[in-house]
C-alpha cells in the first residue's frame, strides 16, 4: 500500500506540473495580453511565484488572487460535497432496493426515472425548479448564498461554516436562510451524479447477488440482513467508489454552470466572470485550482479505492 | 436408519423448445451416518443436480418428485421451504470445484471463518467473545491442516493457493460440524499432489466427525479411496450402486466397466495404434435423451429391449440397472 500511494502520489505531481505548463502559456497564448515570454526563465519564475503563494493581482478589482481564490474554492467545495452527499444518501440505497426486487414495478420506475433524470440537461433542469419552487410556490431564494441583511463575514466562502464562525445574534435564523439559498442547486448539481450512481448500484448489486460466495452464504443459514450488509453491500459499493472520482468530475463541471445560474459565490462563476472580463491572471489560477482539486479528489477516491479492496492492488501489478 | 434415503428422485424440466424432460430420473441414493460416498457421473450426468436436490437450491419451475426424500427420518418435501433451508443450513454443508469464488474476495479469511462460527458455540461476555472467537477460528484452521494460522487469517482469498482455499472452506463448511458434508468436484481443477491432501483431510474429519461426506466426481478413477459405497448415475439415470469394491472389482453394468476400463488403463498397455477403449458416440443433448436406458445407443451390450427402463436387479448391497449385465466374477 506505500508503494502504491507513493505511485499515485508521484503521478499527481507530475500532472500539477503538467498543468502549471498549461496555465503558464495562458499567459502568452492569448492575442491581447502578453504577460509573459515563452521562455525557459519567465516559466521558472512563474513556478516559484505560485509556490510562494504570488499569485497575481485581478486586473478588474485589483484584489489580491490568492485570497480571493481560497473564499471561492471553499464555497464551491460546500456546494459539491453537500450535492455528492445527497445523491450518495438517495443513489445507494434506490440501487440496491432496485435491485433487490429486480423487474417489479418499483425496479422499473427507479430506472426509467434515473434514466430521465440523465437526459435532462443541468441548466434547463435548474430554471425549471426555479420556476416551480421559486417563482410558482416562492419556496426557495433562488440567487446568492445568503441574504445580505444577515452580514455574515465571508471568512471561509463555505456559507455554512461562515455562520457557524460568526458571533451575530441571529446565527440560526441566518443558517437556515442559507439552507434555503442552497437547497435549488444542491437538488440540481446532485441530478447528474444520483441518477448515474443509481444505475451503478443497480447494476453492481444485481451482479454481485450472483456470486457464488453470496449463495454460499446464503446456503450457510445467513440471514438475509446480515448478508446484504457483510457481503453483498460491500462488494457492490467497489464499483462504486471506483466512479466517484469520474462523476466527481463531471460534477464539477456542472457546478459552474449551477453557479452561474443560480449567481452563487464559487469558482465556477468566478471564472466564467474572469472569462468574461479578460481578467487573466484569475482565469490561470482558477483554472490551475479547479482542475488540481479534481485531481485530488481523484487521487483521494483511488487511494481509498484500493485501501479498502485490495484485490485492486494486485490488479496493478503483475499476475503472479 | 439411513441419514439420506432417497427412492425415485426425479427432477424434471421444460427444455428451450417446450419438451418435458426429466434432468433426474428415479435415482435412488442412501447414505449411512458417517459414511463416504462417491457419486460419479459425466458432465450432463445430474449429479450436481442431485446435490442440490438434496440441499433443496432447485429452480422453483422445475418439478421435484420422489416417492421418499428423508433426512434423518424426515421427510424432506413435507418441508416448507424455510423449514428446508434451517434444516440444511444446520445439519449439511457443501463445497465446490472453484473455493475461491466461494469465497468473499473483500474480507479477510479470519473474518469469514469467524462469521462461519455459529453464534451459540461463542462463550464468555462481550469482550471475551472476540478471544474465544478467535481461538476458535486458530482451531478450525488447524483441524483443516493449516499450519500457519496467522499468515493465513490475515490473508484475503486471491491470496490464496487453490488447496489452501478449498482447505479453507472446508472449514467453512464444518465449522457448525455438519452431519452431511457434501463436496462437489472439489479438487478437479488441483494437481494431484494437493488432491491427496484434500482426500485425506475429507475422510480424517468424516471419520473424526462421524460426518457423511457424499463426493461428487466425474471420474471413477479419481474417486477417494476412502469411500464405502460408490454411485454411478448416466444421464440423470442410476446405473450402478454398490459397495466400493464390488463396483471397482466386479462391475455388473457395461457403464460402469467401460468407466473403469478408460480411466484405469495404462495407456502403454495397449497395443500400436489401437483404438482407445472408449465408449461410441457422445453423450446426448437433451432435447435427444434416448428412450429406455439413456445409454442404450452407446452401449456394447444393447439389444432390442433396452428400449425399455431395466428394472433394478440386486446383490446383497449391490444393485444395478441393466438388461444384460456382465457375468459375475466369483474370483
Amino acid at each position: 500500500m506505500i508503494r502504491y500511494t507513493l505511485r499515485r502520489f508521484l503521478l499527481f505531481l507530475f500532472t500539477l506540473w503538467l498543468l502549471t505548463i498549461v496555465t503558464f502559456s495562458l499567459g502568452f497564448l492569448f492575442p491581447e495580453f502578453k504577460h509573459s515570454d515563452p521562455t525557459v526563465g519567465s516559466y521558472l519564475a512563474y513556478l516559484s511565484a505560485i509556490l510562494h503563494g504570488d499569485w497575481g493581482v485581478s486586473m478588474s478589482t485589483g484584489q489580491d488572487v490568492t485570497e480571493q481564490l481560497w473564499i471561492h474554492l471553499g464555497a464551491t467545495i460546500e456546494l459539491s460535497f453537500l450535492a455528492m452527499l445527497l445523491s450518495l444518501v438517495v443513489a445507494i440505497p434506490l440501487g440496491i432496493l432496485a435491485a433487490m426486487n429486480q423487474r417489479s414495478m418499483f425496479d422499473r420506475w427507479v430506472v426509467s426515472a434515473a434514466m430521465t433524470g440523465y437526459s435532462i440537461p443541468v441548466f434547463w433542469l435548474a430554471q425549471l425548479l426555479i420556476l416551480l419552487f421559486a417563482v410558482h410556490y416562492d419556496w426557495f431564494a433562488i440567487t446568492g448564498q445568503i441574504t445580505p441583511l444577515y452580514d455574515i463575514p465571508t471568512r471561509t466562502g463555505a456559507v455554512l461554516v461562515d455562520v457557524m464562525l460568526s458571533d451575530s445574534a441571529n446565527a440560526s435564523l441566518a443558517f437556515w436562510d442559507a439552507v434555503n439559498h442552497m437547497v435549488l442547486p444542491v437538488i440540481v448539481l446532485a441530478m447528474m451524479p444520483l441518477t448515474m450512481l443509481i444505475r451503478i448500484m443497480r447494476d453492481a448489486t444485481l451482479d454481485v447477488l450472483d456470486k457464488n460466495y453470496i449463495k454460499a452464504a446464503r446456503a450457510r443459514g445467513l440471514s438475509e440482513l446480515k448478508l446484504m450488509r457483510r457481503h453483498a453491500l460491500p462488494n457492490a459499493m467497489q464499483p462504486l467508489i471506483r466512479q466517484l472520482g469520474l462523476q466527481f468530475s463531471v460534477l464539477m463541471t456542472n457546478a459552474l454552470l449551477t453557479e452561474v445560474i443560480f449567481n452563487r459565490l464559487g469558482i465556477g462563476s468566478w471564472l466564467v466572470k474572469s472569462i468574461y472580463e479578460r481578467d487573466y491572471p484569475v482565469l490561470q489560477s482558477g483554472l490551475l485550482v479547479f482542475a488540481s482539486f479534481i485531481l485530488l479528489i481523484n487521487l483521494l477516491v483511488e487511494l481509498y479505492h484500493a485501501w479498502r479492496y485490495p484485490q485492486v492492488r494486485q490488479e496493478l501489478y503483475a499476475e503472479y | 436408519m439411513y441419514l439420506l434415503d432417497i427412492r425415485n428422485l426425479s427432477i424434471e424440466m421444460t427444455s428451450p423448445k417446450g419438451k418435458r424432460v426429466k434432468i433426474l430420473d428415479k435415482v435412488n441414493l442412501r447414505v449411512h451416518a458417517g459414511e463416504i460416498h462417491s457419486v460419479v457421473g459425466e458432465s450432463g450426468s445430474g449429479k450436481s443436480l442431485l446435490a442440490k436436490a438434496i440441499l433443496g437450491f432447485i429452480n422453483p419451475r422445475w418439478t421435484v418428485t420422489a416417492d421418499r426424500l428423508w433426512w434423518n427420518g424426515k421427510d424432506l418435501l413435507s418441508l416448507t421451504p424455510k423449514q428446508r433451508r434451517q434444516v440444511s443450513g444446520r445439519d449439511m454443508a457443501m463445497i465446490f470445484q472453484n473455493p475461491n469464488s466461494y469465497l468473499d474476495p473483500n474480507s479477510t479469511v479470519g473474518e469469514q471463518l469467524a462469521e462461519a462460527i455459529p453464534a451459540g458455540d461463542v462463550r464468555g461476555t462481550f469482550l471475551r467473545r472476540r478471544v474465544d472467537r478467535r481461538t476458535r477460528v486458530k482451531r478450525l484452521l488447524h483441524r483443516v491442516g493449516v499450519r500457519d494460522h496467522e499468515g493465513i487469517m490475515e490473508s484475503y482469498p486471491f491470496e490464496l493457493s487453490e488447496g489452501i482455499a478449498q482447505k479453507v472452506s472446508i472449514a467453512m463448511a464444518v465449522a457448525h460440524r455438519p452431519k452431511l458434508l457434501i463436496a462437489d468436484e472439489p479438487t478437479t481443477a488441483m494437481e494431484s499432489s494437493t488432491r491427496g491432501q484434500i482426500y485425506k483431510l475429507l475422510a480424517r474429519l468424516s471419520y473424526l466427525q462421524d460426518m457423511s461426506v457424499l463426493l461428487i466426481t466425474q471420474d471413477i478413477g479419481s474417486i477417494i479411496p476412502e469411500s464405502q459405497h460408490v454411485t454411478m448415475l448416466y444421464c440423470g439415470q442410476l446405473m450402478e450402486s454398490g459397495p466400493k469394491d464390488a463396483i471397482l472389482n466386479n462391475p455388473r453394468h457395461p457403464y460402469t466397466d467401460s468407466m473403469i476400463r478408460m480411466s484405469m488403463q495404462r495407456l502403454d498397455d495397449l497395443p500400436h495404434k489401437s483404438r482407445l477403449p472408449t465408449l461410441p458416440g457422445s453423450i446426448p443433448t437433451l432435447e435427444h435423451m434416448p428412450i429406455g436406458c439413456r445409454l442404450g445407443p452407446r452401449c456394447p451390450k444393447a439389444r432390442k429391449e433396452c428400449v425399455q427402463v431395466p428394472r433394478v436387479s440386486k446383490h446383497e448391497q449391490h444393485s444395478f440397472h441393466c438388461h444384460f449385465p456382465l457375468a459375475e466374477d466369483d474370483s
